[in-house]
């Protein structure tokens, strides 16, 4: 179709709204990011540009590589748990079952809840003296296995980590439910024929067909488990002795409790590279555009 | 034989789904029963049902930490969100996908770009963008963030529905002398009407959940939406348990009402955000 004048106008108007909120919001913070990132500044006094002494004195700070090998921490719970759950109790449910639907109501639920609610929520089951942990914990006589839960600079990451894994699983699955509607029917049923067991259907034919979506589920796992905050704020603060202190949380930290607005920048910057970083790489991986 | 081999096998995948259901559900069921006990029960028994229900929870909560102010600065905020990216990504979602000219390809992948952006590294500037503005401790400062960020997965959404509907559309109304935003809001945007309504609720969630703008741009406890206002509040009263769960609660049961009755819908829309971001 070609375009008068007055239709080129039309779109211009109706574009530029959303592009100027989206741009003015979204886009430009990440370019004055890496802007600041190159200053000394607390916020309020003079800029000073110290071009890349942020990054310089970055690498050699181990409270930074500390709370990186945090969000690895989270990656390899975020990947090994709810991938691998996910993967199961979809697995499961993809059959005729009576309660399917209930399943995945339930199985979806913590995902649409705020992680505010989620975190408290944990927080109050991981109370040393009055959490359901501990308590359930104590009324079975187990009482050498109660913990300060989020206290224990040994355990704290753990506890963390498995109410982000419980918060997530629902996702995996459901994307997982979605694919194997896809897997063709009559090779199942040729297999059956040949009386291939459940297991080796499951190896052989269910896993290699979904194989994509597992990959993107992946990556989707660990830019996911760099973006951590909500919960570690909430749960912990980054503490007892930075033991849970994440990327995010190191720059929040830095920014609005230490006032070194600059030094967060370049936090934030490397946050930023390091997510684009992993889904180039992946769709490089895929030789596809699965994200 | 084999039926009985059957039958176990099917209470064994039973087993392990109810117990993944439990797991499931039995965080928030527990925190729920709890908030019904007097703050004496519970220091009592933590794990068994409440004797009575103890509205007084949820008074206390409503009244000392203002909860109905946090609702209704959420609701303002997410509602007001919603009605402009909702608007405003429709109308460029059709221009997007219904015109050919020679930017848009580009602009369309310019907006889906911003999936990819993770909003922590957009907080400093954002504060300070949002001081210079003013907008500091502003509903204003939180829905200019929200809109940007809820605009990518809109467009995604919105542009993909709409590029499936017949070409001749447009074509048949210019010849009856349509003009292009008349038939944007007579013709498509009727049409648009279910991805419409998974974008609706994916921002409303979105939006009602937010947590970390909020805690950077809202200092003024007048303003605090419900995610830092019960953040706040269980930081202030560490130690009244069944207080905070009973603002939990509070918090929790629109989300659930809405989740189990437009289920549907919002599964597709953040399934489809998961996938693409």
């Amino acid at each position: 179709m070609r375009l008068t004048k007055k239709a080129k106008r039309a779109i211009m108007i109706g574009l530029i709204p959303a592009l100027v909120i989206y741009i003015g919001f979204a886009i430009i913070p990440i370019v004055v990011s890496f802007y600041y990132s190159f200053m000394e500044w607390n916020g309020f006094s003079e800029m000073t540009f110290i071009g890349l002494d942020n990054y310089k004195q970055l690498f050699k700070d181990h409270l930074f590589w500390n709370s990186l090998k945090n969000n690895i921490y989270v990656l390899i719970a975020s990947v090994g748990g709810q991938i691998s759950i996910a993967l199961a109790i979809a697995l499961l449910l993809n059959r005729k079952l009576k309660a399917v639907k209930f399943f995945r109501t339930i199985g979806f639920m913590p995902v649409v809840l705020s992680s505010v609610v989620v975190s408290l929520t944990w927080s109050l089951i991981y109370n040393v003296d009055d959490g359901l942990l501990n308590v359930v914990l104590r009324s079975i006589g187990l009482e050498n296995w109660t913990m300060n839960w989020l206290g224990d600079e040994n355990l704290a990451m753990l506890s963390v980590s498995v109410t982000i894994i419980w918060q997530f699983i629902g996702l995996y699955m459901i994307i997982f439910l979605a694919a194997l509607q896809n897997v063709p029917k009559e090779i199942l049923e040729a297999a059956d024929i040949d009386g291939a067991s459940e297991w080796t259907k499951t190896w052989k034919i269910i896993i290699p067909t979904i194989k994509n979506t597992i990959f993107a589920a992946l990556v989707l796992a660990i830019s996911g488990s760099l973006k951590t905050f909500d919960q570690i704020y909430v749960m912990t603060s980054g503490g007892p002795n930075h033991a849970t202190e994440v990327a995010a949380m190191y720059m929040y930290t830095k920014t609005f409790e230490s006032l070194q607005f600059g030094y967060g920048s370049a936090i934030s910057v490397l946050i930023f590279l390091f997510s684009l970083a992993i889904i180039i790489i992946a769709n490089k991986l895929m030789g596809q555009k699965a994200i | 034989m084999r039926i009985k081999k059957v039958t176990s096998k099917r209470f064994f995948i039973y087993l392990i789904l109810s117990l993944f259901a439990i797991a499931n559900a039995y965080p928030i069921v527990w925190m729920v029963l709890n908030s019904l006990k007097t703050a004496d029960e519970f220091a009592l028994d933590r794990i068994g049902l409440p004797e009575g229900f103890a509205f007084q929870n949820y008074i206390d909560a409503w009244n000392t930490a203002n909860f109905g102010s946090f609702f209704v600065n959420s609701l303002i905020v997410s509602l007001v969100s919603v009605v402009i990216t909702v608007f405003l990504g429709a109308l460029a979602a059709y221009f997007l996908s219904r015109f050919q000219f020679r930017m848009s390809k580009f602009i369309y992948g310019f907006f889906v770009f911003g999936l990819l952006v993770p909003v922590h590294a957009t907080l400093v500037p954002m504060f300070i963008l949002m001081s210079k503005l003013g907008l500091l401790n502003t509903h204003f400062s939180l829905i200019l963030p929200y809109v940007a960020f809820n605009m990518p997965i809109s467009i995604f959404l919105l542009v993909s529905f709409m590029k499936s509907f017949p070409k001749d559309i447009e074509e048949s109304a210019i010849m009856d002398g349509a003009g292009i935003l008349k038939i944007f809001w007579s013709i498509i945007l009727p049409m648009t009407r279910p991805a419409i309504a998974t974008v609706v609720i994916l921002s409303f969630i979105n939006n009602w959940n937010e947590f970390v703008f909020a805690l950077v741009l809202i200092n003024d406890p007048a303003l605090a939406t419900l995610p830092l206002g019960l953040q706040n509040f269980a930081g202030q009263y560490e130690t009244n348990y069944v207080g905070q769960m009973a603002g939990l609660t509070m918090a929790l049961v629109p989300i659930l009402i809405v989740y189990l009755f437009l289920e549907k819908e919002l599964v597709k829309g953040m399934t489809a955000g998961a996938v693409k971001g």
